[in-house]
């Protein structure tokens, strides 16, 4: 019996704290997470440190070698990408969430689509978690260390959006 | 302010009485508590740390449907709900994840899932080289074979650790991992007691191999499990003990990577899912992968063998009767899961080409005289190819081939039912599992067009998959999408399926239509005409539309669930045929 009150009573003090949480909407998200993850050669690349070029802007592209929109996405940018990076210093980092499962397909992939980005595995998926994505394609556009747009999912034609967005900033 | 005074009343007893883990995080909370609202005097934002999270519900409102010989189930409407909050303050981050199952979890979700709690809660402190975790953490080592502790909601999987974790990175060349905690299954956790030590080492820069194009990485890990038996005396130890060794090589365009692993011996499970003191014996898994890739080329090979590598954090799994009155075990629901062994095959994104799915056979099972296996062996191999813009195969904006084979056996050896044993064979293959040939072709016409194609041929042995008839299938689609304009664009999708027995034939159309970037809408229908019985020759007819802007995406849908496997990375869940309205919606902050 007593057990349950003690339950209770941490479940709602759980449920103050989140509302009180949510209130502060004002400071969420507006950075990635201080995490690093592995590049394709096992090194590791940190999420801010590694992507704070002064006026460059990065676009985090997450995906997976399973994703099709995401290959849509990543092929559809691939035919700008010359273009765009030279127009706007912008980088295009792609973060594959595979796991164990697939996650041997990305480097044969990469190459045999010959994309120029720069290619991060996000392993266990605790970036994936951090950021509290749900599905992917999920892009994230950072400038300063500051995110500056999300672009959730993909359909044919829309890395115009994601250019257009680009441009204004 | 009443639940305040509730605390308070409480606070003496609560302290007391609670155990250690409770205590825990009413002081994390109190403490975020204080930052929280010392937010609101500065105007320094990031002083103050950050708040940030996320939340999903997926709901669904089931239907009585005599088609599908489907009933309403007693609670129509269920959901499934997670809210994920963190908070940082400099070297300090604390969360916790709530999940609500009300009035009930979506059909077919582990029945430990009910009503709403606290989930996972953390703390942790991290700086360049130390990251220490109090409280649930998700891990993997290596590529998993041991432990992957994680949460995967589609699949009713949240498999965290309990405990604590130390994380030390002295430079960028090492990285050493150290754990204890007890794995997560409902709202509570299992009775196992799991270590883990994990030590990954970077030669690359040591070794001067940067400068020779060259590449070597090393791994080991270890990962033991404590869970006292009831045999007097038990043949094997309490403590179950494995071990990993790695490498990862590159040089070039060319990689090799590889692992063994080893489980000491333990006993394994009879027919009726008890502890056996007679069938005793240990497991290991091999893997091989190495591949080439240059400019528009890429092969990867990968093979693997292995032998009874189930690997639980009980040994014993739980058992529930549904509510059809169906008994299942935790297993069914992905419970108690440690390692991670997915089934190394493609994962198709066609329908039909997801009716047979294999997934891994890393377990022992023995049936009957006929069905008994001790675990997989086989391979896969992945070929990627894009014919350049400007040649015959290419033209004005290329060609992309991606051919895929795979093809999974049992061990081969002798097998003898009773009293249970058997003695298997590193090399060669036994009865077949399952194979997958398949070939996608992708290509750009112009500015409106892109055309796709796939035809896949498969092999699934029912008889060692948990029950039924050799299937032999093949299938066929293809798809279109057309750009009205840069933002507007419809993809049509038509699928067959030829299948030699069970449900036999299939065919199966998709229309999606993306109005502007926020609003796609869809409707797509999977058909299997070709059912011997033909008051099972039915339609599973979807449609829907999603709504998505920045972090949110909403998606309603009505229609017929298919029953059967849904998979997710190749973990696989049963789900019962359904039909009814789902909503989902998930967002971050």
């Amino acid at each position: 019996m007593f057990v349950m009150n003690e339950n209770k009573i941490i479940m709602k003090t759980s449920l103050v704290l989140l509302i009180l949480f949510l209130s502060f909407s004002a400071i969420s998200q507006d950075k990635l997470p201080n995490i690093s993850i592995k590049d394709l050669k096992n090194r590791n690349v940190n999420l801010v440190s590694d992507f704070s070029e002064k006026g460059k802007t990065y676009v985090f592209s997450f995906w997976a070698t399973w994703c099709m929109p995401c290959l849509r996405e990543l092929e559809a940018i691939k035919e700008h990408y010359d273009e765009w990076s030279e127009e706007l210093n912008m980088e295009l980092v792609a973060i594959s969430i595979d796991d164990s499962r697939t996650e041997k397909r990305i480097r044969p992939l990469v190459n045999g689509r010959n994309w120029p980005y720069t290619i991060l595995h996000d392993k266990n998926q605790k970036l994936k978690r951090a950021l509290s994505i749900v599905n992917i394609p999920y892009t994230v556009v950072v400038k300063n260390n500051k995110i500056e747009y999300i672009f959730n999912g993909y359909s044919q034609g829309e890395e115009e959006e994601l250019y257009q967005s680009l441009k204004k900033l | 302010m009443v639940i305040v005074k509730v605390k308070k009343k409480n606070f003496t007893n609560l302290l007391k009485n609670c155990s250690l883990y409770r205590f825990i995080l009413l002081i994390t909370f109190t403490f975020f508590y204080q930052i929280s609202f010392g937010q609101e005097k500065s105007e320094d934002k990031s002083y103050y740390g950050r708040v940030y999270g996320g939340l999903e519900s997926n709901s669904q409102f089931y239907l009585d449907d005599s088609g599908l010989g489907v009933v309403q189930p007693d609670e129509p409407f269920r959901s499934n709900n997670y809210i994920n909050v963190n908070y940082n303050f400099k070297k300090w981050t604390g969360g916790l994840q709530v999940e609500s199952y009300e009035p009930n979890a979506l059909l077919n979700y582990n029945p430990q899932f009910k009503g709403t709690d606290l989930a996972t809660y953390y703390l942790k402190y991290k700086t360049e080289k130390w990251n220490i975790t109090l409280g649930h953490f998700y891990e993997q080592f290596g590529s998993g074979l041991l432990l992957r502790a994680w949460e995967d909601r589609s699949l009713g999987i949240n498999s965290a650790l309990r405990g604590a974790r130390i994380h030390y990175t002295p430079n960028s060349n090492y990285d050493f991992t150290l754990l204890y905690g007890r794995q997560r299954s409902g709202f509570s956790v299992t009775d196992g007691d799991i270590y883990g030590f994990n030590a990954d080492v970077f030669l690359g820069e040591q070794l001067n191999l940067y400068e020779k194009n060259q590449d070597l990485s090393l791994g080991f890990s270890y990962v033991g499990r404590y869970e006292s038996v009831d045999f007097e005396n038990p043949n094997f130890n309490e403590l179950t003990n494995s071990y990993s060794f790695r490498f990862d090589y590159l040089y070039n365009s060319f990689y090799i990577n590889g692992e063994a692993n080893y489980k000491s011996e333990d006993g394994l499970l009879n027919v009726q899912n008890e502890l056996s003191n007679q069938f005793v014996k240990p497991g290991s898994a091999y893997q091989v992968n190495f591949g080439y890739s240059q400019l528009n080329l890429g092969v990867d090979v990968t093979l693997r063998r292995l032998e009874n590598m189930g690997f639980f954090s009980e040994r014993e799994p739980s058992i529930f009767v549904n509510s059809l009155g169906e008994v299942q075990t935790s297993f069914d629901y992905l419970d108690k899961f440690l390692n991670y062994v997915p089934a190394l095959t493609k994962q198709h994104h066609s329908q039909l080409a997801n009716i047979y799915v294999f997934q891994a056979q890393n377990s022992v099972l023995f049936e009957d005289s006929e069905i008994m296996r001790a675990g997989e062996t086989g391979g896969q191999i992945d070929f990627f190819y894009t014919f350049e813009k400007g040649t015959d195969l290419g033209g004005k904006y290329g060609t992309q081939v991606s051919i895929n084979l795979s093809s999974w056996y049992n061990l081969p050896g002798t097998y003898t039912f009773n009293p249970p044993d058997y003695d298997v064979d590193f090399f060669g293959i036994g009865n077949k599992y399952f194979h997958d040939y398949n070939i996608e072709l992708k290509k750009k016409l112009n500015e409106s067009w892109h055309i796709g194609a796939n035809y896949i041929n498969q092999y699934y042995d029912q008889r060692f998959l948990g029950g039924g008839k050799l299937v032999k299938t093949d299938i066929f689609t293809s798809e279109a999408t057309y750009n009205f304009t840069k933002e507007k664009s419809l993809r049509l999708e038509l699928e067959k399926m030829f299948a030699d027995a069970d449900r036999k034939d299939w065919v199966g159309g998709t229309a999606e239509f993306n109005l502007n970037k926020e609003f796609s809408f869809y409707v797509w229908d999977i058909y299997n005409y070709g059912n011997d019985d033909p008051s099972r020759q039915v339609h599973y007819l979807n449609v829907g539309g999603s709504y998505r802007k920045s972090a949110f995406s909403l998606t309603l849908n009505y229609g017929r669930q298919r029953g059967g496997l849904v998979c997710v990375g190749g973990v696989c869940r049963f789900v019962p045929e359904s039909t009814g309205f789902s909503l989902s919606f998930n967002t971050s902050f």
